[in-house]
């Protein structure tokens, strides 16, 4: 397998389109790296160029230390499994997944050991001898897998391969991917605009914007530390609430006032405003929904962090409730047990736990307090 | 009488394709070369006559008339009354046998698709549209062929699409849809690799312009000094402001400028353009302008080469 190094990577399409700006990785052997982002922001682009299928306009790519700039696709040693494969209709799925070897006049015996293996891999050893048509779509996608399998590369690109499944499909595809990762040790690099398929799936992520890299880091870190208001708001379900907050240093007093209300800052929270001058400064405070709490005794342990507001929606998931209400004319989610007595149109009071909040600066949009 | 090996190849292919075995009488050297110069006429007037690409092709690049049309197309077993769909691909290198085998494959004798190649890297798809298929799933199905050849045969290519024909004499003109199609694509929006006909915008109105007609257009807005080479960070911060739809400052904290930098960039190009960019009325013109000299600068280019 492989390690990569994307240093400096730029992309600029000869109609001025900026794609991608100074992309800069360290990917090693056996990762399993994410790149997410919304719809445009360069993470299929980035893709291409590590597979050669795009030009890179500045910037050097090394696989295991050999620059590839100028080395044309099929000569990285690379496999691909891209959102719109089509699988041959009138071909078995072991012709489906030997026929490129094939092309590249690979010996039978070899084709054979190579697809049975590939077969073995993805649970696919009994159909061998079905056509597309008669497998449903996860059968289906194993063999667009299967077809990248054979190929032995030293890095596989995947870019959205789960896009086109249902709901149900994609969550057992995920656990399918994971398992193939574990099994066969390869170095992936797996396109997303899906940021829960990123965090299950990625032992790193790389968070896209316009083209920029935003963070780079685990998926943990990316949730619990987010250095920015756009990767705060992309990664987790339900968003983080955001809030304008207007701070107020008296002494080493440190508290936020969000509309009427004045909310304490706490200890671990106060020294990044005091340093950072934010002293009558608009601040975003952003706040994870489950750290929005109805139960009594938070709210009575909590009582310089509560605000109060009337439940507008009551969305049952099952195991817990997604309660949703205004504050200050900003619309809040709060993440609570199933047991909550609250129900659409209820008065409510909530606590926010103040250890947990995240602070950003209003211009910048960068992190004041991770 | 014993042949060179050429002419027995030629009486071969000529027996291959048509059944005829013919004996040849050639006693010197200059008889031989006229017997197999006749030979491969004969062999290609016969494959002209009862080859289905190669008439497909001659109809799309239209010298075929619509009469000749009827007839071969009858002769040829080609339903001239069928709704179809034309693609045409354009690989970034040469057209090769992987590329061939791929689509071929894709497009088996049963989907009654033809594939004519068309240049040295470019092959037509000839494939009929059922009457339930819609607009998406054709732009879904072009997508799926890039997708295919991407990653089976490891190459770039882009993909442009005619609206639906409803009787093969509209070919030549669906051929004239996706050329262009393919033109304005590359040219204006390269970031993409699928450019359906119907779908060209305004770079296709500006690529049907007169040349004189842009010329003069770039005249009366910059007079003689044509902003065609500004330096790398202008353009590039131009590009980014113009990408963030005009907003200040997400395209400074893009940039990592401050915000009074980028102003002091954007009033530099309205020193020299007289178009303040933060307005959109002259954004959309510096806009427009820029895809104009690009154009100009293609159609140069292409003269040169």
């Amino acid at each position: 397998m492989a390690s990569l190094s994307l240093k400096g990577i730029q992309k600029i399409y000869p109609n001025g389109f900026h794609a991608v700006q100074d992309f800069n990785l360290e990917i090693e052997d056996k990762e399993f790296i994410i790149f997410v982002g919304p719809s445009g922001c360069g993470k299929s682009t980035t893709l291409r160029m590590v597979a050669g299928l795009e030009d890179i306009s500045g910037g050097t790519l090394t696989i295991d230390g050999k620059v590839m700039n100028d080395v044309e696709p099929k000569d990285r040693d690379i496999a691909m499994v891209f959102q719109n494969y089509a699988l041959y209709p009138h071909m078995t799925v072991y012709d489906n997944m030997a026929f490129g070897l094939k092309l590249r006049k690979v010996p039978k015996d070899e084709i054979d050991k190579k697809v049975r293996e590939a077969a073995r891999i993805l649970d696919l050893d009994k159909l061998l001898d079905r056509k597309p048509k008669a497998l449903s779509g996860g059968q289906r996608q194993r063999v667009a897998m299967g077809r990248a399998i054979v190929r032995n590369p030293k890095v596989f690109l995947m870019d959205e391969p789960l896009s086109n499944l249902d709901a149900k499909l994609r969550v057992q595809m995920r656990i399918e991917i994971s398992k193939i990762h574990e099994s066969l040790g390869a170095t992936i690099i797996y396109v997303t605009h899906d940021q829960t398929e990123a965090m299950t799936l990625g032992t790193r992520i790389v968070v896209m914007k316009d083209g920029i890299v935003q963070q780079v880091d685990t998926p943990q870190n990316l949730y619990n530390t987010p250095c920015n208001l756009f990767v705060a708001g992309f990664i987790g379900s339900p968003q983080m609430n955001f809030l304008d907050a207007v701070v107020n240093i008296s002494g080493n007093d440190v508290s936020l006032k969000v509309g009427d209300y004045v909310l304490k800052v706490p200890e671990s929270k106060k020294q990044a405003l005091i340093k950072g001058n934010y002293n009558g400064k608009t601040v975003v405070l952003g706040i994870r929904p489950e750290d929005v709490h109805d139960s009594e005794e938070f709210i009575a342990a909590n009582p310089d962090s509560v605000v109060e507001s009337t439940v507008k929606v009551y969305e049952l998931l099952g195991a817990e409730v997604y309660l949703y209400f205004d504050v200050a004319g900003t619309q809040m989610t709060a993440r609570v047990n199933s047991r909550t007595p609250l129900r659409t149109g209820d008065k409510a009071v909530f606590a926010l736990e103040m250890d947990r909040i995240h602070l950003f600066d209003k211009e910048t949009e960068l992190t004041i307090t991770n | 009488m014993e042949y060179t090996t050429q002419l027995n190849s030629a009486v071969n292919e000529l027996q291959r394709i048509t059944g005829i075995k013919l004996e040849v009488a050639a006693d010197s050297i200059q008889d031989e070369e006229r017997a197999l110069k006749q030979l491969r006429s004969l062999c290609n007037a016969y494959k002209e006559k009862f080859n289905k690409n190669h008439f497909l092709k001659s109809l799309m690049i239209g010298s075929v008339s619509p009469v000749e049309a009827m007839e071969d197309a009858l002769r040829l077993h080609i339903a001239p009354e069928e709704q179809r769909i034309l693609f045409l691909l354009e690989m970034k290198g040469a057209l090769n046998d992987t590329v061939k085998e791929i689509l071929k494959n894709l497009f088996p004798p049963q989907t009654k698709a033809y594939l004519i190649p068309m240049t040295e890297c470019g092959v037509a798809i000839l494939r009929p549209v059922k009457d339930t298929e819609s607009e998406q799933e054709i732009f879904q199905l072009a997508h799926m062929i890039v997708d295919t050849l991407n990653t089976e045969a490891l190459t770039h290519v882009w993909a442009a699409y005619s609206g639906v024909i409803h009787h093969l004499t509209e070919l030549a003109a669906a051929w004239q849809e996706t050329s262009l199609a393919l033109k304005v694509g590359k040219l204006f929006y390269s970031e993409q690799t699928v450019f359906p006909y119907n779908r060209l915008g305004i770079g296709r109105l500006i690529y049907q312009l007169p040349v004189p007609i842009c010329e003069g257009f770039l005249k009366e807005l910059f007079g003689n000094d044509v902003p065609d080479s500004m330096d790398e960070d202008t353009t590039a911060t131009i590009n980014r402001f113009l990408q963030n739809n005009l907003n200040i400052a997400e395209t400074s904290r893009q940039l990592h400028m401050h915000r009074n930098t980028l102003i002091y960039r954007l009033d530099q190009v309205e020193k020299r353009t007289g178009l303040d960019l933060r307005r959109f009325e002259d954004a959309m013109t510096f806009k427009i302008a820029s895809l104009v000299m690009n154009y100009l600068q293609t159609e140069r280019n292409s003269k040169h080469e």
